[in-house]
């Protein structure tokens, strides 16, 4: 079977460029220390995604979320392993991969200021060689699903970020690609152009055949929303991988627990107790409190949280037992949340 | 305040290379404009007269010193109108650092403060250039010295002034900032006597440049490092003045060009923060 | 929908690419006065240049050569809005296109990396040539220049070729600039000055000495002028002592050069692309 990506053992390695001093000449040694060496963006990647899905990757920043986009897209050349598009060699068969593809990354700003939005959406187009006319038609017809019809006139740079954004998602579509890279493509926007973009995107793959999106985000209530499948990414390795149902069916014999208490001076002393996995928290200066989300593998270790707590001075203001969510998972997987 | 933003000013023009690559890059320039003048005028001096000796011609030691000099008109106006156009449209700093405490207006002179150390480096190889290849006869009696030292500042906060009044501008004038910094130093270039006499203007074009004090600034530099007897044989249009008189007339506009640029500044900064534009970006 | 052929694809790829060039003149109209003032200023600095050299009350042979002087100035002056547009909208703008995002939507579109660099080329070209022809205009009046046309073709034949060349060049720089970062501001910058001297922009590049102008003519512009000088002010002037090679031997080497500077360009790109790729720094900007 031909997956729509597929990667096997990928890795990507970034060398560090070292810092210029205009007085103080650095031995390569001690570059290397101050930059940190270089950096393996992607360890030994094996992910497949199937034609018609719509997979997500989730991962905290630096995770190497948009490096996998960028070798898939053809930008970035794997350090070692391999990568396959539509069945093609990301490192050999660019030119068969690039009319099936396209790639929106959220608050890019692409185009030229003095075209107009419908200018530059089609001027990409011809990039794909979509004869003039056609892709005219279907530029309006995206515009107006996207409410973007009415500043199809309108030079770029006199638009919002709300709109900017929906103008690039024009961009991806108007192509009609086979795989759809969408790297982050609601960062930013508000409710309802988050909303609008959101449910195109749906609506594409499932009314589509063989249309296959890969997206990335960092807001956990759009992958479990949107996705069939999610894979969770940190430093540059794939933690877990299934639908989000599958995920959280992971976790489920853990619960979580959730807590605000008054700020609490160290946490240190949660991560030591016996029987519970990853933790996470997070100060709410306003109100004084911190919110801890823990996943509890022995539910016995709650009074010894609640211990740790109150030996700390701090006076526990809500407690809540919940079903685990997606974020519960990547907390148990990265022992850390997306924002932190 | 001054220290720190010539220190940020130095980082940001050079930090894209090597230190060494950087000098030879920022001497380059200027000298290969030089060698234009060299070309163009042996060409001249060949057809007109037969006689290419470019180190006898006072014509040629006009020009060549009127454009030594004015590296610096054209790096530091350069130097100042950059400030608000890449802290704006390229590190999309501009709203940072204008609401912090720090005077923008001397934020921008500190800015502008490592074009005069690179002018005055490209201004010195170009005039021993001058003086070791083509036998241009410069000299300064010890007396001269702190006399052309004085003249040197004064004209550099002259330079200095214009180059506020112009990042003023620039303030209001986002799109077209790099056609304006090379536009008015052009301008300068053209009516400030630099590489031929004002005499060889248009009488319209003779007036503008006697009242633009970069005109006296370099009149004044020529006086004090070219012999008498070389300046004597052009026909420079400033001959009625003696150099008491056109260091005065430096001293005079130098000083109409400060307050100029304090009130310009601030009137324009006002304008842009009243239309909302002073961290405008354009270039997307 | 079938996938449009190789010839199909690109030639709508250059035409996409040309586009915001050729209609940016239309838009903006404010380059007549940068792109027109702006370079009359600076012919005027450097006609008073030779006015200021020669003697207050000339013949006619000596008028003449002060006119071809100053036409020589006027055409140099010309020739730079090409140059600079070589340089900073050819050789600058793959980086410039890094930095606003654009780089990479180019650089995975299945387009040929030529048909990109030939749409940059062919709306630069056009948008130069109607500023180019308007300084033209306006410093031949201001000036009084007499210009002498006794082959419009082999002018026109000269003119093109060395803007294929030229633009070749730039497109050749266009793909060595991919792997600078912040260096391809200042290395067009450093390539202003130093080209209009070798290439002889304000004078003729015979006097460079006849060593110097040949290093001097693998950049187009200096054989492009030379011959363009020769044949718009003829002998009248200042006669062969300044020429350097006859205009057909001028056009002919040109030709090469364009020829060169192509091939060079579609090989460097593609081998730079390779080595951006690599490296990561295809889509790295502020480095």
């Amino acid at each position: 079977m031909t997956y729509a990506t597929e990667t096997r053992d990928l890795t990507r390695i970034f060398k560090r460029k070292p810092k210029r001093h205009l007085l103080k000449r650095k031995s390569a040694k001690k570059n290397e220390k101050e930059n940190g060496g270089p950096v393996t963006a992607l360890d030994h990647v094996n992910l497949t995604i199937k034609e018609g899905e719509l997979f997500g990757l989730l991962g905290p920043n630096g995770a190497g979320k948009t490096t996998l986009i960028k070798v898939l897209c053809t930008l970035l050349l794997p350090t070692s392993g391999s990568a396959y598009v539509a069945g093609f060699d990301v490192s050999k068969e660019v030119n068969q991969i690039r009319r099936k593809i396209n790639m929106v990354s959220g608050g890019e700003t692409s185009g030229y200021g003095l075209l107009t939005t419908r200018e530059n959406i089609w001027m990409f187009s011809q990039f794909y060689g979509i004869p003039s006319k056609v892709a005219k038609e279907r530029i309006d017809e995206l515009m107006h699903t996207f409410g973007l019809y009415d500043k199809k006139n309108v030079k770029v740079r006199t638009l919002s970020t709300g709109e900017r954004q929906k103008m690039n998602m024009i961009r991806g579509f108007v192509t009609d690609p086979e795989i759809l890279f969408l790297d982050e493509p609601t960062l930013g926007l508000d409710v309802n152009a988050s909303r609008t973009i959101r449910e195109y995107i749906m609506n594409w793959v499932r009314k589509r055949e063989h249309k296959t999106v890969l997206l990335t985000t960092h807001y956990m209530m759009e992958a479990e929303m949107m996705c069939d499948r999610v894979a969770i990414i940190d430093r540059g390795r794939i933690l877990a991988l299934d639908t989000p149902a599958n995920l959280k069916r992971m976790i489920r014999k853990e619960s979580t627990v959730q807590l605000e208490v008054d700020t609490l001076k160290s946490t240190a002393p949660i991560g030591g107790i016996k029987g519970i996995g990853n933790f996470s928290s997070k100060d709410d200066i306003a109100h004084g409190t911190t919110n801890l989300t823990i996943i509890v593998e022995d539910e016995s270790a709650i009074s010894d949280i609640m211990s740790a707590i109150t030996a700390q001075g701090s006076r526990i203001r809500s407690m809540r037992k919940t079903d685990p969510t997606l974020e519960d998972v990547f907390i148990s997987m990265v022992g850390k949340g997306l924002e932190e | 305040m001054f220290k720190q933003a010539a220190w940020l000013g130095w980082e940001m023009d050079s930090n894209w290379t090597e230190p060494g690559l950087f000098l030879i890059y920022s001497i380059i320039k200027p000298v290969a404009g030089a060698f234009i003048l060299v070309l163009m005028s042996f060409v001249a001096l060949f057809i007109g007269t037969g006689n290419p000796d470019l180190g006898k011609s006072a014509m040629f030691a006009y020009l060549f010193v009127g454009n030594a000099f004015f590296i610096y008109v054209a790096s530091v106006l350069f130097g100042c109108f950059q400030v608000i156009q890449s802290d704006r449209e390229w590190y999309q700093t501009i709203r940072y650092v204008y609401m912090s405490p720090i005077n923008f207006y001397t934020y921008i002179v500190g800015r502008a403060a490592s074009k005069v150390l690179l002018a005055t480096i490209a201004t010195a190889v170009t005039l021993a250039f001058g003086v070791f290849a083509l036998h241009i006869d410069l000299s300064m009696s010890l007396w001269d010295i702190p006399l052309f030292l004085a003249v040197m500042v004064i004209g550099l906060l002259c330079v200095v002034a214009i180059g506020l009044c112009l990042a003023g501008l620039s303030f209001l004038t986002a799109k077209h900032t790099h056609g304006l910094a090379e536009g008015i130093p052009g301008m300068f270039y053209l009516f400030c006597g630099v590489i031929f006499p004002l005499s060889v203007l248009p009488g319209w074009g003779q007036s503008v440049g006697r009242a633009l004090p970069i005109t006296y600034w370099l009149e004044a530099i020529r006086r004090l490092i070219l012999p008498s007897s070389q300046i004597a044989q052009v026909t420079t249009g400033l001959e009625q003045r003696d150099l008491a008189g056109i260091i005065a007339l430096l001293l005079i506009s130098t000083a109409f060009f400060f307050l100029l640029s304090i009130l310009l500044f601030r009137m324009t900064e006002y304008l842009a923060r009243k239309a909302g534009i002073i961290d405008m970006t354009t270039n997307y | 929908m079938t996938e449009p052929g190789f010839i199909r694809l690109n030639v709508r790829a250059l035409f996409g690419r040309s586009y915001p060039r050729v209609i940016g003149g239309t838009r903006e109209l404010s380059w007549i006065f940068f792109e027109t003032v702006l370079p009359i200023l600076s012919i005027a600095a450097y006609v008073f240049i030779y006015k200021a050299f020669l003697p207050p009350n000339p013949d006619q042979t000596m008028l003449d050569k002060v006119n071809s002087l100053v036409g020589y100035v006027v055409i140099g002056g010309t020739m730079t809005a090409f140059w600079l547009n070589v340089l900073w909208s050819m050789a600058s703008q793959l980086y410039w296109e890094k930095e606003v995002g654009n780089l990479q939507l180019y650089m995975m579109a299945p387009m040929s990396r030529m048909a990109l660099l030939g749409g940059m080329a062919v709306g630069g070209m056009f948008m130069t040539s109607t500023r180019a022809v308007t300084t033209l205009v306006v410093g031949v009046f201001i000036f009084g220049v007499v210009i002498t046309i006794g082959n419009p073709l082999l002018i026109l034949a000269v003119f093109f070729v060395t803007l294929i060349a030229l633009y070749g060049m730039g497109m050749m720089f266009a793909s060595l600039y991919l792997l600078y970062g912040r260096e391809a501001w200042n290395l067009s910058a450093l390539m202003e000055e130093p080209i209009f001297l070798l290439s002889g922009f304000y004078f003729p590049v015979k006097a460079l000495g006849q060593t110097v102008a040949i290093g001097a003519s693998v950049i187009p512009a200096t054989l492009g002028l030379d011959a363009l000088r020769q044949l718009m002010f003829p002998v009248s002037g200042f006669g062969t002592q300044f020429y350097f090679f006859s205009p057909e031997l001028e056009l002919a080497v040109l030709c090469v050069l364009a020829a060169v500077f192509l091939v060079l360009a579609k090989l460097s790109l593609g081998y730079l692309e390779t080595l951006a790729k690599r490296e990561g720094k295809l889509t790295t900007r502020h480095q």
